[in-house]
């Protein structure tokens, strides 16, 4: 299985049916005629204008703005790079920063392990399989802002579910909401709720695609369960293990509607992320667009350095063949 | 592991799951009083459905209801279809500039949504729809992961298949309709959940472009009762459980296409 | 409201030929701007030359109050005024986002901190030569020059509340604290409050404490009530200058950070917290609770016969002061009946109305007739005259700091350097020191 050249975290097409004379795309424009490329772009561009419209254009705004002192109403100007100096020197956006990347660490690793370990488990047969799995999917579809309400229940100091249970336990008073780790905790456990089902989905797909009959070979060989995993399972995984990744890390780093709705960013600025922080910037009261603009300009860069630099590093070990 | 182990561990994982949904169905039940006087119970004494009746006395649900089932169904309807003519041409068509389109559309879903909000709703101004459905519907149409899923499940149909109808001579738009549309069941049915669940899930976008109280959505109303609401957890979640319960059931219901769908995507 | 029976807008209906152009955005908006989202504002109020559009927040008192005295207004004058209510936390980005897209509401409330981020940016209708002497005359004069902008007047102050101590009677018996103030004269000096915090943190079980005030999420600026009281300024004399490095500042930074520190207010309800007083006094997790007057309804339902509650005066030290809570009601600048507007302002604030919408609230009256008074309280009248007589406490000097036109960037600031120093320990000078510099380029 070779893996594709192109830089998206493209997979290889299964070898259904017939196999692919080449995967067209390997080879760039192959440049039939005018005529196709027209169908093409007749193709593609309904979805290109609502991108370009809703999504490049914005970022291009923001990003000029993000050299303006400009607000909702009132006179703009042109500072140059005083907000990204202000961002550079600034406590609070370096406490987002970490706050960021700490909640993306804690995040991804436990949603991708949870979820491959339930699709292990899964994967073979299990009594009442359909009814487990769709349970643990059901979070999926759950509002962030519903997920939010239900976390400020469950963590509540006052009347929240978790401290009555951890006081039949001898616990009293866990600070949910007044301590700044506890409080980081509960938004990610929230997060990781939603999205261990995802995880499981995509590994209970490619674990799918594992030929039995390599595993029966391998049993027949004398392989042990543990054994056969890690030397027939685990090759398969990389893929969507990389798809996941990416995923996650997207999703983390532009996390908001959990933290915002359960936390508001407190205690202190302990929760506050950089998305939070940007639209408090831009939307709070004091409607600094500028700066608000700033720090999104900041979060999409460091989305994509980081998601640049996973891709080389699969790319490499996708050509040295590694596995993981 | 025997096959009763196995069941054992992810049913004690499920049952951790379910929790956080058995707390927000418990307390929608929860009279208010029993709430503030011992705190939220696992069990409570009472049980009482006055939760709803002082939601449906006091707001629009039934209004709120409808427009969020609008609103997400348009938006689905546009978004599947632009996502599935785009991943079909980015799949299999060749043009100039096909994988660079690629990369381009890809790289929009790293742009952070909230953080370039404010731009977002200067072009919703310019083009006249501020306050308007169309406000919530266009840019949530504009997403990149519905395209790349449509063209990962594409590139596994077989070339050949095109290869033929081309031979006999029909058009691009007769093969996409004729032969890769019928092919593309189970993608269609990933798209259209997450492009639904996308919509009825968004609140705070919703919020700036709605302005009138009359079109909001669900998502939207219950941050509104948020506010009014202060620590009444019961008619809260009283109202979470009726944004939740239709998308919940919807899943349930088409579970089964969305692995199947998931699992031809070829994210493998 | 756009919906017709069915609950679908009829604003939905769209040409298919827009639809085929994708975006037809302006094409869209000629054929959705009939009604639906008001989505251009020449067609403000629906195109109508006696339609207006008022967008508010409001409590559940509130409502039923404005739901009425709008439906008064549009059968005496053959109106149609449009009450629009929308969530508190999003009232401003709403009005904000209204205002830059041509199409604000023709009226709103707006608080009195807020309004001058609209006024001093031509926001806002000119009132000058829609308000009669006989009605200027009679407002508090703080609260009148609460909304005027370099002299001009910008709205019309509605409402005032104020903030005042309530208490559950048994908990203090119990920790034997046997007066209560009862004047504003005898009102607890600093030293007093602490005392009686560290004698009801010593009889309360863990869990439960002295007090909680009301200075959380927006209700930073409430802190400087006790600047005010150790005779602080927040601002000098040019309303430009800081001035809260000081030893009143010091003072008064010093005494609000034990809150905390020694266990008298419950973790959660520091500045950014999540829990409000009214909340935690409902549910006995507090003895007292700083509270303004407009919660009472709410707290009434919600406490009911649960237990027994009074109120006090705010602790006083130099002299006394409270915040300066209420509302103004405005007109947008862009409004296309502005004499209709004007008018609907002036009704609001007609003696009659006035009183019977702060009856109905429990807030209090900006006329001065009104003032000196009696209103028959919707509810628990015995505890307005102690918010009444609190009001009368704030000064128009602490009116013009809480008021200027950057404000809302000081309630801000206030609101992280504050959570900086109760919570994450930064010290008090720095934390003055910071105030004052953000202060500083705040104002430009």
């Amino acid at each position: 299985m070779s893996t594709s050249t192109q830089a998206a975290p493209a997979a290889t097409p299964p070898t259904a049916g017939a196999p692919l004379p080449s995967s067209p795309g390997r080879t760039g424009p192959a440049g039939r005629s005018w005529r196709e490329s027209l169908v093409g772009y007749a193709f593609v561009s309904p979805n290109l204008v609502l991108l370009v419209l809703f999504l490049f254009v914005p970022l291009v705004s923001a990003i000029l703005m993000s050299f303006q002192d400009v607000s909702s109403f009132g006179p703009s100007s042109w500072v140059g790079i005083d907000n990204y100096r202000r961002l550079l020197s600034e406590d609070v956006f370096w406490r987002t920063l970490t706050n960021t990347l700490v909640f993306t660490l804690a995040t991804v690793p436990t949603s991708i392990a949870i979820g491959l370990v339930l699709a292990v488990l899964l994967d073979t047969a299990v009594p009442a399989r359909t009814v487990l799995r769709t349970i643990i999917f059901v979070p999926i579809v759950i509002s962030g802002l519903v997920v939010a309400l239900i976390g400020l229940l469950m963590f509540d100091e006052g009347v929240g579910m978790l401290n009555g249970m951890l006081a039949a336990v001898g616990i009293d008073d866990a600070r949910w909401q007044t301590d700044g780790t506890l409080a980081m905790v509960s938004v990610v456990v929230m997060t990781v709720w939603t999205r261990v089902g995802f995880a499981m989905v995509i590994y209970l797909a490619a674990l799918q695609d594992v030929p039995r009959e390599i595993h029966e070979a391998a049993q027949v060989d004398g392989a042990g369960a543990v054994q056969r995993f890690w030397w027939v399972t685990v090759p398969m995984l990389s893929a969507p293990t990389f798809f996941l990744v990416v995923m996650n890390i997207i999703w983390s780093f532009q996390v908001f509607d959990i933290v915002y709705v359960m936390t508001g960013g407190g205690p202190g600025n302990d929760t506050e992320m950089l998305v939070t922080y940007a639209y408090d910037q831009g939307f709070g009261p004091t409607r600094d667009f500028g700066y608000g603009s700033t720090i999104g300009v900041v979060i999409f860069l460091l989305t994509l350095v980081v998601v640049v630099l996973r891709l080389h590093r699969e790319r490499r070990e996708a050509r040295s063949g590694g596995v993981r | 592991m025997s096959r009763w182990v196995r069941f054992l561990v992810v049913a004690v994982v499920c049952a951790v799951m379910l929790f956080p949904l058995y707390c927000m169905l418990v307390v929608a039940f929860t009279p208010r009083d029993a709430l503030f006087d011992s705190g939220a119970q696992l069990w409570p004494d009472a049980f009482t459905t006055e939760n709803f009746t002082r939601l449906f006395d006091r707001f629009p649900v039934g209004t709120w209801f409808l427009n969020s089932v609008m609103v997400a169904g348009i938006t689905t309807a546009l978004s599947v279809t632009v996502n599935l003519l785009a991943g079909y041409a980015l799949a299999k068509l060749r043009f100039l500039g096909r994988d660079a389109v690629f990369v381009l559309i890809i790289s929009t879903m790293m742009i952070p949504a909230q953080a370039i909000m404010f731009p977002q709703f200067r072009t919703v101004i310019d083009l006249g729809l501020f306050g308007t459905f169309w406000a919530v519907i266009l840019p949530s149409a504009a997403t990149a992961f519905g395209i790349f899923l449509a063209r990962q499940f594409l590139l596994a149909i077989p070339d050949e298949l095109i290869e033929a109808a081309t031979m006999d001579g029909a058009g691009q738009v007769r093969i996409f309709l004729r032969i890769v549309l019928p092919l593309c069941k189970p993608l269609i049915a990933v798209l259209v959940l997450l492009a639904f669940m996308a919509q009825w899930n968004d609140f705070l976008w919703p919020l700036i472009a709605l302005k009138d109280p009359a079109l909001y959505t669900l998502p939207v109303s219950l941050r509104f009762l948020q506010g009014q609401y202060d620590a009444d957890y019961g008619g809260l979640m009283a109202a979470a459980l009726i944004t939740c319960l239709p998308l919940v059931l919807l899943f349930v219901l088409l579970q089964r296409y969305f692995v199947q769908g998931l699992a031809r995507t070829g994210i493998k | 409201m756009s919906a017709s029976p069915s609950g679908m807008p009829t604003s939905f209906t769209l040409s298919r030929r827009a639809l085929l152009g994708g975006l037809g955005g302006v094409a869209a908006s000629s054929a959705l701007s009939s009604c639906g989202g008001f989505s251009r504002p020449e067609s403000s109020g629906g195109g109508g030359g006696d339609t207006l559009r008022f967008k508010t927040w409001a409590s559940d008192a509130e409502k039923s109050a404005f739901t009425r005295l709008v439906k008064a207004f549009n059968e005496a004058e053959g109106v149609t005024v449009e009450l629009e209510v929308v969530p508190y936390a999003e009232m401003f980005t709403g009005i904000d986002t209204e205002l830059q897209a041509g199409s604000p509401p023709d009226v709103f409330r707006v608080d009195y901190p807020t309004l001058g981020t609209y006024s001093s940016t031509d926001q806002l209708l000119d009132l000058s030569d829609q308000l009669e002497g006989d009605l200027t005359d009679d407002l508090i004069p703080a609260l009148y020059q609460a909304v005027q902008y370099d002299g001009t007047p910008f709205g019309v102050p509605h409402q005032t509340d104020t903030t005042a101590v309530v208490y559950q009677p048994r908990l203090l018996r119990e920790a034997g604290i046997t007066g209560v103030p009862d004047s504003l004269d005898s009102a607890w000096t600093w030293e007093e409050f602490a005392t009686v915090s560290d004698q009801l943190r010593a009889s309360l079980p863990d869990g439960v404490f002295p007090f909680a005030y009301d200075w959380q999420q927006l209700g930073a600026y409430r802190w400087l009530t006790w600047l005010f009281e150790a005779d602080g300024r927040l601002l000098g004399e040019d309303l430009r200058t800081p001035e809260i490095v000081s030893a009143e500042g010091r003072k008064a930074l010093e005494f609000t950070r034990q809150f905390l520190e020694k266990g008298w207010v419950p973790p959660n309800t520091s500045v950014k917290g999540a829990t409000y007083p009214d909340t935690a006094f409902a549910s006995q997790k507090v003895a007292m609770a700083f509270v303004g007057d407009f919660l009472l309804p709410s707290m009434e339902t919600t406490i009911g016969d649960g237990f027994e509650w009074q109120v006090t005066y705010q602790p006083r030290d130099v002299r006394a002061s409270t915040d300066l809570g209420g509302n103004a009601l405005v007109a947008a600048a862009a409004t296309e009946n502005a004499d209709l507007a004007a008018t609907f302002l002036r009704f609001m604030v007609d003696p009659d109305n006035m009183r019977t919408f702060c009856e109905e609230t429990t807030e209090l009256p900006t006329r001065q007739s009104l003032v000196d008074t009696e209103l028959d309280f919707a509810v628990r009248p015995d505890l307005m005259p102690t918010f009444v007589e609190q009001a009368t406490t704030l000064t128009p000097d602490d009116v013009a700091q809480v008021t200027v036109p950057f404000f809302a960037e000081i309630n801000t600031v206030l609101q992280n350097e504050l959570e900086l120093c109760f919570v994450d320990g930064q010290s008090v000078d720095d934390t003055l020191t910071n105030i004052a510099d953000a202060l500083e380029s705040a104002a430009g």
